[in-house]
């Protein structure tokens, strides 16, 4: 199976500190990749590297084939790379309509002068995208919340939102920061299926970090554990659930 | 002035640097006064200028009219401005330190600009000497020619750092502004009071703000409008020595001070106004983070 | 809960430069010299406003803009006789050039507090230039503007400036709402609410902030050359910084963020200090409690007391 993203002896440096040491790891379309360890291990800088948010010290990251480290973060979005954030990544004075709008971004069509003087190609591709929107929102069963401040919702439904505004432009990888925290069993669970749906139905190739190891030993087709910015595993669930290093590195974070 | 023989070019140089060393003490004594708020409360005081103006304002006010003798007024002064720095803390700046930058940001403008509206009302668009203490005299040091204001300025600025690098490093009240400046929730978590700490440091910066207006009066003369300058110079100060560092800001301030006098003396004196503008450009484009800085652009 | 849907049409907003053909008929010479003023600060409130407001950038250029652009067009129409309408875009362009130039540093991964203070450095830079550049701006002393023609009619009085002025603003106010109603005005806002997530959908910040700070230049460049038009006098005293809190106050207390904010700043901006004009200091006092009050109490301005009663002043990103 060809690697969709492909990191190899990736090293991140920063404030003197050494973030990840020489990591190698491999996502193909279509598979569940969870990445997890300690507090610290390197895992949030681990998708800034991927996303170009840090730059690299040492290694490359590929996508499809072609590097993609030293690209700035939005070129990195346009060539089908797309994230969610740990700490809330909508915009929170837009509605969510409009945040999956701004999803679509590279999408909407109509120069700046048509834009400016109201121009029929700049309205219809405006509509056009308003009517994608729509579309996207109602896939994923929000809809309802459309006019809605990002702001102003629940915490599970960010969630789902973010994620509906990353998948907009149809990106192969996508990558999601702690998606399932504080969220509700039941909301859970739907995130679960959601993932696992884009993943096998859609092709899509998915990268997340998380700290519930029962979510992740349940949706994943492979774990990569970090600990100290070092990989200390890269297997199934039921390999890494057997391996010595990972649970001492648990056990000794405790 | 140019340079005749070798001999007057370096006395010219010297005088150039030592003047611009009395005038840079002021910079840095503004610089100083908004990193300390800045480190304390990371809020830039845009109303630091007429803060300054204000302290100035008072101790005129307290001399002519009050016929409060000098020094007292000065102090007076300071504590006044002492107390008005913790007010605008309490009632305007807590309120709103939720909500974006950018309304602290316009409310310390807004507080500058009720204080220049205060000024102006009683004194419109006239221009005030400021009551003197010390006569005016010139200094001979070799071919050098000093003022007793740059003396007085340079005296009462390096006591005045000597001072607060005393009460941070050594007193106890400082110590606790360390441990603040370090992490604002790990000195919740021991115990101090953080909202009070942001008082004080906001009525020490108002403090320091009459100083410097109590110190430049004398020489610029008294007008509403004398904030914008120095303010513009502050974040000259600042951005060259590095944002949020205080060695940064005095070490600026007294390189800024240097620069427009020797800008003054072999460009041209026009150009004095513009120096401060083109550290702050060539320092932000060349190298952001100033002398002592840390970080400050982002991955573009 | 509005049955009164009409209320929540933008279109409704038309009605009133419809009904404000009618003004010059109404009011007398004085009133509509401050109606003309209220149109040169509804442009200056609307371009700062997209810096501001739209993009969240603290920026301390407006009055820099608003100068380049009067000194252009009227340098322009002095020195080069160069007719009203032209000379007027060229004011326009040149502040578009000017919002570019503060904030190129961007390009370069400057922000935030960093990228404020630099626009406040070239600003006042622009301004060091007009007033030293004697010879051509004729420094502080002021310069005269001529009289300002439309295709061969003069705009002797205010009656006459106030069709042009309509004009314009309408233009350049329901372009800048198109603006902001597409995937630019959304990139703006996306930049100010979290730029890290912004970049994530593909947006090039750094080009996004540039061209925010473009459109604002222009607006404010136009509005500057009406101005130059309005008084005829153009001196560098009336584009300093005491000028620029002037602008803020107006998007602070109309509202950030909202094309009814600006121009209901600009409303009170310019008409309050009439009533207190005379009075030296109370004009300042009154801003700044004003900001004062709003920045406590109401910081979505006066604006959003509007807004309850009429939905459609709450400004959409997207058109259908």
């Amino acid at each position: 199976m060809a690697q969709l993203l492909e990191l190899t002896g990736v090293s991140v440096r920063f404030d003197g500190v050494q973030a990840l040491s020489a990591v190698s790891l491999g996502v193909a379309a279509g598979e569940i990749v969870a990445v997890i360890g300690p507090n610290g291990a390197g895992k949030t800088s681990l998708f800034n590297a991927i996303t170009g948010y840090v730059e690299l010290a040492e290694g490359g990251i590929t996508l499809s084939g072609t590097r993609i480290d030293g690209l700035t973060p939005h070129e990195i979005s346009s060539r089908g790379v797309r994230r969610t954030f740990q700490n809330g990544g909508l915009f929170g004075e837009l509605t969510v309509l409009e945040n999956v709008l701004a999803g679509l971004h590279g999408r909407v069509g109509g120069s700046l002068l048509g834009v400016l003087f109201g121009s029929r190609a700049a309205r219809t591709a405006e509509r056009e995208a308003v009517a994608e929107a729509r579309r996207l929102l109602d896939i994923m069963g929000v809809r309802h919340l459309e006019r809605q401040l990002a702001k102003d919702l629940s915490g599970g439904q960010q969630r789902m939102v973010e994620i509906v505004r990353a998948l907009a432009t149809n990106p192969p990888l996508l990558l999601l920061d702690e998606p399932a925290v504080g969220l509700a069993p039941p909301v859970r669970e739907q995130l679960v299926r959601t993932i696992h749906r884009l993943a096998k139905k859609e092709g899509l190739g998915i990268l997340l970090i998380e700290h519930a190891i029962e979510l992740v030993m349940n949706v994943s087709d492979r774990i990569v554990v970090l600990n100290y910015g070092e990989k200390i595993a890269d297997g199934t669930p039921a390999e890494v659930r057997a391996d010595k290093q990972v649970l001492e590195a648990y056990l000794g974070h405790a | 002035m140019r340079a005749g023989t070798a001999r007057s070019g370096e006395s010219m140089l010297a005088q150039l640097v030592l003047s611009g060393i009395s005038q840079g003490c002021l910079y840095a004594l503004v610089a100083l006064a908004m990193t300390v708020v800045y480190r304390a409360t990371t809020v830039v005081n845009f109303g630091h200028g007429d803060l300054l103006m204000a302290g100035a304002f008072a101790v005129y006010v307290l001399v002519i009219f009050a016929k409060v003798p000098f020094i007292p007024a000065a102090l007076l002064a300071i504590g006044l401005l002492f107390a008005t720095g913790v007010g605008i803390q309490h009632w305007l700046i807590r309120p709103i330190l939720r909500g974006p930058h950018l309304s602290l940001a316009m409310m310390a403008i807004a507080v500058g600009y009720f204080l220049r509206g205060v000024a102006r009302v009683f004194w419109g668009r006239e221009v005030l000497p400021f009551p003197k203490i010390y006569p005016d005299k010139s200094f001979f040091l070799g071919s050098v020619v000093l003022n007793s204001s740059d003396l007085v300025i340079t005296g009462s600025a390096i006591a005045l750092f000597f001072l607060l690098w005393l009460l941070f490093a050594v007193t106890p009240v400082g110590k606790t502004a360390q441990a603040v400046f370090q992490s604002q929730r790990g000195a919740a978590l021991v115990g101090i009071n953080v909202g009070a700490f942001h008082g004080a440091m906001w009525g020490l910066g108002a403090a320091m703000a009459a100083v410097g207006g109590i110190l430049i009066a004398p020489v610029t003369l008294l007008y509403p409008d004398m904030s914008a300058s120095t303010l513009i110079r502050g974040f000259a100060a600042m951005t060259l020595g590095g944002f949020g560092s205080f060695p940064g800001a005095v070490i600026g301030g007294l390189l800024l001070g240097v620069m427009e006098m020797l800008v003054g003396g072999y460009v041209g004196s026009r150009f004095i106004d513009i120096t401060a503008y083109l550290v702050i450009i060539l320092v932000l484009l060349v190298r952001p983070v100033g002398l002592f800085g840390r970080q400050v652009v982002v991955r573009v | 809960m509005s049955d009164k849907r009409w209320l929540s049409e933008p279109r409704i907003f038309y009605v009133v430069p419809v009904l404000a053909l009618a003004i010059p008929i109404l009011v007398n010479d004085y009133i509509q010299y401050i109606v003309n003023l209220i149109l040169v600060y509804v442009l200056v409130g609307v371009g700062f406003n997209i810096v501001i407001g739209n993009l969240g950038q603290l920026a301390f250029a407006n009055a820099a803009f608003f100068g380049i652009g009067a000194y252009t067009t009227g340098l322009l129409m002095y020195h080069f006789q160069v007719p009203f309408p032209l000379a007027l875009v060229a004011g326009g362009l040149v502040g578009a050039g000017a919002g570019a130039l503060v904030s190129l540093p961007a390009l370069r991964g400057v922000r935030g507090f960093y990228l404020a203070i630099i626009t406040l450095a070239l600003g006042e830079l622009m301004r060091w230039v007009y007033v030293h550049a004697e010879s051509v701006t004729l420094g502080s002393m002021g310069l005269h503007v001529p009289l300002p023609f439309i295709g061969g009619i003069a705009l002797k009085n205010d009656y006459g400036k106030f069709y042009v002025f309509l004009f314009v603003v309408v233009a350049l106010v329901v372009s800048t709402s198109n603006l902001l109603r597409s995937r630019f005005g959304r990139a703006f806002m996306s930049i100010r609410d979290n730029e890290l997530a912004a970049a994530s959908v593909g947006i090039h910040t750094a080009r996004y902030i540039v061209l925010a700070f473009a459109w604002s230049g222009f607006v404010v460049g136009v509005g500057g050359g009406l101005y130059a038009a309005l008084v005829r006098q153009v001196s560098p005293e009336a584009f300093n910084l005491l000028e620029l809190i002037v602008h803020f106050a107006i998007v602070t207390i109309g509202g950030l963020a909202s094309l009814g904010g600006s121009i209901l700043g600009a409303v009170i901006l310019t008409a309050a200090p009439e009533f207190i004009r005379d009075l030296p200091g109370f004009e300042e006092l009154l801003l700044a409690t004003l900001m004062l009050v709003i920045l406590l109490f109401l910081p979505r301005g006066f604006v959003s007391i509007l807004a309850r009663f009429i939905p459609a002043i709450r400004d959409r990103y997207y058109r259908e």
